[in-house]
């Protein structure tokens, strides 16, 4: 035990905890924190707004696995923090946000900077604390890191009045944790697997609806293992592209709104849901009431509050997903034995949809760039060792269906909470996390111009991210639904981004190199100049086609059995055996 | 649709009140009727909770009030039985 403030204590605390960088800006609350910052062993990178930093944790989280920090100062700094901590909320990130508060003795009087950030939180952070007492700091950092980084992993608060930070105290940092009301569940009961096994066992039409949880419980090889072992068709879900490689000929691809044919369409025909860390939500079951209507379904997830949220559970495996898939794999491998169900159908119909209907696109006639084609090039020539981070919108959509993701924790984005803005600061915390690893954000003109000052913070601080602007001039996926329906009226989404602002400039002024590309001809050639640039970050303005549109879609609340090819086109069922 | 009552026990800390009644406006669910009390411990108290929830909605309110970290243990008294069913994030836990 020493003696010291509680700043120090508090810094003394991260560093404990583990912690190697955090993003943040100071301000008066959290003022007394930043000197102990000063000298301390961890990297502090200075951002230009604090949504950055909460993102730039995210994506910081989100590559290696490990808690991500941002800081910020009272009132304004920490309501900044609000819409990344929320996202990080939605797509299950572990974050701790240490924000200052106002004096203890200011707390209620509207002070200045004051904004009750713990109350704000609430009702999405996974925990927050409000600390007064120096005496709490070095517990609550504790808890903060144990809460957000296990079970289901999510964004905890922290936040510290100022004269907890300025008084005397005596540090110690807990050995250990242990909450009365937190004990997440890691090994799944025996007779959950025995009846998982069970059930799969007698299915002929089995799909295995893969999420985010694979990714973050590290369980992708034990999925390979059982996927392969089970020889079913896999599907990835948004959050978890790259959980599965998707050259493998079992991987149909992405299921939901803006899901191939056959990711869809085997999650409507199934006979049996082998749900991994997914949670039906409305973008991958269209109409709940009409989704997978003949499938039993095998729910394995780690919060047990997703069982049967959505969609009632016939086997519920509760656990942390390593543990859990590893558990089916020898119960499955038995099962089999005794009761090896044909699946050959099933797979001929499966690989005949993905064949009959791959991703595709339009070429413009008029010789315009097409969207698609600049994406499908990203990713073919910065190959499967490259980190995507989108934003959202169209070319979200286009990220996740035209580049190939071989690796987990190589596509990064905001699922949950379709946050614009997301792109930049997580490629920036992602970059930070993998500095040896290639970094391209592949973001939206709309996008890009609600965070791009992170790129000024990438400049400065040697992160030299990668950035594609997929300038459609417009804000494309509103776009989208007001061509399919709003009549074609387009009310507030022409951005004239190839006109304002010159983002090439833009970005030069932000100390990156900024580069441009119209031309189909010139596509590669400007990614493989983009891709030879690694001490500056680089942004390409891709001034590409402004009508080319997302498919296959199917529209909010309708049934995925109306998943439209085209528009106003359905796949052709009466071909297909189904 | 049958009145339960839940017995929720929870850690004694500040905000804890409003951290329950918040998850119920969320997730649109209606309190009937709520009286906060002290335990024996005073490092918790108990909140009894009266919804008028069934089935499905009711292992919904009780799973995510499971997952509030200040909730310590729920016991849903059924009408017309005398044993409570206890849902508890620490089985060995007595209050
Ligand atoms: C913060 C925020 N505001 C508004 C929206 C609604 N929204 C979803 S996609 C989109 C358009 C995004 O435009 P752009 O970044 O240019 O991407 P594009 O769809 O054109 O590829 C908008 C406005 C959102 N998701 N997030
Ligand atoms: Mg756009």
């Amino acid at each position: 035990m020493s003696q010291m403030n509680g700043a120090s204590s508090l810094v003394a605390s991260l560093e404990a905890a583990g912690v190697d960088v955090m993003f943040g800006i100071p301000g008066g609350a959290i003022l007394p924190a930043y000197d102990p910052i000063f000298s301390s062993s961890i990297r502090h990178i200075l951002v230009r707004h604090e949504q950055g930093a909460g993102h730039a944790a995210t994506g910081y989280a989100q590559v290696t696995g490990r808690v991500g920090v941002c800081i910020a100062t009272s009132g304004p700094g920490a309501t900044n923090l609000v819409t990344p901590l929320a996202d990080a909320a939605m797509d299950s990130v572990p974050v701790v946000a240490i924000t200052g508060q106002v004096p203890s003795v200011a707390i209620g009087t509207d002070a200045f900077q004051e904004a009750d950030i713990r109350g704000i939180t609430m009702p999405f952070a996974k925990h927050n604390y409000l600390v007064t007492d120096p005496a709490d700091i070095p517990r609550a950092i504790a808890e903060a890191f144990h809460i957000a980084s296990t079970g289901r992993p999510g964004p905890v608060l922290v936040d510290i009045a100022k004269d907890a930070l300025q008084k005397m105290t005596e540090f110690a940092y807990p050995s250990s944790v242990s909450l009365k009301g937190y004990k997440p569940k890691l090994a799944p009961d025996a007779q959950s697997i025995i009846d998982a096994a069970d059930l799969i066992t007698q299915s002929s039409k089995p799909v295995f609806y893969v999420g985010g949880g694979v990714i973050k419980a590290n369980a992708s090889r034990e999925l390979l293992e059982l996927a392969q072992l089970l020889g079913a068709p896999v599907v990835t879900t948004l959050m978890a592209r790259g959980a599965f490689p998707d050259s493998h000929p079992l991987n149909l691809g992405m299921p939901g709104m803006h899901g191939t044919v056959a990711a869809v369409t085997a999650l409507q025909k199934s006979d049996l849901l082998i749900t991994l860390g997914a949670r039906f939500d409305d973008r991958v079951t269209g109409k709940l009431s009409t989704f997978a209507v003949n499938a039993k379904v095998i729910h394995a997830d780690v919060d047990p509050a997703e069982i049967g949220k959505n969609r009632f559970a016939d086997v519920a495996v509760l656990g942390d997903l390593k543990h859990s898939i590893a558990a089916l794999i020898p119960a499955v491998k038995a099962a089999l034995a005794k009761n090896r169900p044909d699946l050959t159908a099933w797979l001929r119909q499966m690989n005949s949809l993905k064949a009959t209907y791959p991703l595709g696109y339009d070429v413009p006639k008029d010789g315009s760039l097409a969207p698609q084609y600049v994406i499908e090039r990203l990713g073919k020539i910065s190959g499967p060792e490259t980190i995507f981070a989108a934003g959202v919108g169209q070319h979200q959509m286009w990220a996740s269906q035209f580049v190939s993701y071989e690796n987990p924790r190589t596509w990064l984005n905001s699922g949950g909470l379709g946050t614009m803005g997301y792109a930049v600061p997580a490629a920036m915390g992602a970059k930070v996390g993998a500095p040896d690893s290639t970094v391209w954000a592949i973001d939206g003109d709309g996008c890009f111009q609600m965070t791009n000052q992170e790129l000024t913070t990438c400049a400065l601080n040697n992160i030299p991210i990668k950035v594609a602007i997929i300038n459609n001039e417009s804000l494309g996926m509103v776009r989208q639904w007001q061509t399919l329906f709003y009549e074609g009226r387009y009310s507030n989404t022409s951005l004239e981004s190839k006109r304002i602002p010159n983002f090439p400039m833009l970005a030069e002024a932000m100390g990156c190199v900024g580069l441009s590309c119209d031309r189909p001809e010139d596509v590669d050639a400007t990614i493989e100049k983009a891709m030879s640039i690694n001490d500056q970050p680089v942004v390409v303005d891709f001034r590409v086609a402004r009508d080319a549109m997302v498919w296959p879609m199917v529209a909010a609340g309708a049934s995925n059995d109306d998943i439209l090819i085209a528009r106003e086109t359905a796949p052709d069922w009466d071909s297909q055996e189904l | 649709m049958a009145q339960h009552t839940l017995e929720v026990i929870v850690e004694n800390s500040p905000g804890v009140l409003a951290r329950v009644a918040g998850l119920f406006s969320r997730r649109a669910y209606n309190i009937e009727r709520l009286s906060v009390g002290p335990t024996d411990n005073p490092e918790t108290s108990k909140m009894d909770i009266v919804v008028n929830l069934d089935g499905h909605a009711l292992e919904q309110v009780i799973a995510q009030l499971d997952k509030l970290i200040n909730v310590i243990a729920i016991k849903e008294i059924v009408p017309n039985t005398a044993q409570p069913i206890v849902h508890d994030t620490q089985p060995d836990y007595q209050n």
